[in-house]
């Protein structure tokens, strides 16, 4: 049910073990209280243990948000789907919080439920929370560039776009306006001078651990290689990219 | 503009400042002067670069006059460095401006996040109400309270729209997620001790409602109050 947390989990180091303990816990997004409510949950859950609870699922997405120097694309489904349950959880615990014949051993069980649910929620505000500092730095990039569009929701897209406009905005207000007609561009490109709209770094070095058999990987000197499941390697983000986006490996 | 010092040493001390502001984790005041002065070099410098230029316009095409189409060459040849060093400054001055402008924007959305998103509380704070932090408004220029006002604005409409698309989700994001409860540590309890630093009334938790008048404590549910302890007026105990 409830794991250990580390105090500090800001610290790189702390991100394998974390996962591996959250993937082992067992039951960790279920309750045994919560099932009598629910129904059809531990049927589900039983069907296939390989399967990641979404809690589970969310951790992996933030951890890899966290970790990546790019967007990731929005897990909207997943949060959707661990909101309704936090909803239902809260709905529960209320009923049997209100209910007279909670014997002393229910009130302890639905505080754990009540400090779960507390926790998924931070983690399910921190996750959004990263996405929207990425989205913020790079909003002036992300507004030119369709191809990234697809990754956010509209409502975070639509943020972007708003975003980059008020900076722009202020930009103009403050500096450009009352600068000469030809300096008041914002996109100049100019020899030996980094872009005025930056992008992600993908050069950027990410811890990779691949989650199976990963097929071979072009690596920039153009050798290639191959990860073998649980192995956990340094490369630049663009070399993992791909098998990040399919699930193949995890950042930690 | 500054004859004495070399183009850019304005935008430098622009620069200068920016970078104490990080290292000391303030707020500096928006230097309107600096920003003003830096303006007026790139002026001065665009006008010296169309001076320069004006020498050297490029020919009709209607007058193939050979000789002096050498004589404008060589002008030209003469000319190019100054410009080239001219160009360079203004460039860097720009790039400056902007990179100041910048950083402190960055600043003020970190101060926002800080306070919770209480954007009238960080700008109507007056000094003797918060404990040692100096009065922010004063600190900003116009256009930086409209930013923020702006960000603000985007900011919850962001709230209201996020994952009303999503699955069986009817409601938005907001009813069950504080965005903007930290995100430094994970909760641990779900009930803190809390002293109240502030009067700040009477707030409708879980026990019922509790009026928390200055220097009381309490034990009440985190959820409940957290917003409160992020904007000031409890603190944990």
């Amino acid at each position: 049910m409830s794991f250990d947390w580390d105090d500090d989990f800001n610290a790189p180091i702390a991100g394998p073990s974390f996962v591996d303990r959250a993937r082992n816990a067992p039951e960790d997004d279920d309750f045994p209280i919560a099932d009598e409510f629910g129904g059809g949950r531990a049927g589900i859950l039983a069907q296939d243990v390989a399967e990641d609870t979404p809690f589970q699922q969310l951790i992996r997405h933030w951890l890899n948000e966290r970790h990546a120097p790019d967007i990731l694309p929005g897990q909207e489904l997943l949060l959707g789907r661990l909101l309704d349950h936090i909803r239902k959880q809260s709905n529960d615990v209320e009923l049997l919080r209100a209910d007279p014949d909670s014997s002393e051993e229910e009130h302890f069980r639905i505080m754990l439920v009540q400090t779960e649910i507390e926790r998924v929620k931070f983690v399910i505000r921190s996750y959004i929370r990263t996405r929207l500092h990425k989205i913020e730095k790079y909003a002036r990039h992300i507004a030119t560039t369709p191809e990234i569009h697809e990754r956010l929701s509209k409502a975070e897209l639509d943020h972007a776009k708003r975003y980059a406009k008020t900076v722009e905005y202020h930009f103009t207000q403050s500096v450009l306006q009352s600068l000469p007609p030809e300096q008041r561009k914002l996109d100049e490109d100019v020899a030996f001078m980094p872009p005025m709209i930056p992008a992600p770094d993908k050069l950027r070095p990410v811890f990779a651990h691949a989650l199976v058999d990963c097929p071979p990987m072009r690596l920039p000197d153009g050798s290639a290689t191959e990860m073998q499941k649980g192995q956990i390697s340094l490369t630049p983000y663009h070399v993992v990219e791909h098998l990040l986006l399919r699930g193949e490996v995890a950042l930690v | 503009m500054n004859s004495a010092g070399q183009f850019g040493d304005l935008a430098t001390q622009l620069l200068t400042e920016s970078r104490r502001s990080t290292a000391t984790n303030t707020l500096l005041k928006y230097n309107d002067v600096l920003v003003r002065s830096i303006i007026r070099e790139q002026r001065d410098l665009d006008s010296r670069i169309e001076a320069l230029l004006i020498n050297t316009a490029p020919p009709d095409d209607d007058d193939p006059d050979a000789t002096l189409d050498a004589e404008k060459q060589k002008e030209s040849a003469r000319v190019m460095p100054t410009v080239l060093l001219y160009q360079t400054a203004i460039l860097r001055n720009k790039r400056c401006l902007l990179a100041y402008h910048q950083h402190r924007l960055e600043f003020l959305k970190d101060l926002y996040w800080s306070v919770g998103g209480a954007l009238p509380l960080l700008l109507s704070l007056p000094p003797a109400q918060a404990q040692g932090q100096p009065d922010i408004r004063s600190k900003l220029s116009p256009h930086e309270v409209d930013f923020l006002r702006s960000y603000a604005a985007s900011l919850l409409t962001l709230r209201t729209e996020a994952f009303s698309s999503a699955a069986g989700a009817g409601h938005g994001l907001t009813e069950d997620i504080d965005l903007f409860a930290p995100i430094a540590h994970p909760p641990k309890d779900l009930q803190v001790h809390v002293r109240v630093v502030r009067d700040c009334g009477i707030v409708y938790t879980e026990l019922g409602a509790i009026d928390f008048k200055r220097g009381h404590r309490f034990l009440v549910r985190r959820s409940d109050i957290e917003h409160l302890i992020v904007q000031g007026f409890l603190e944990e105990s």
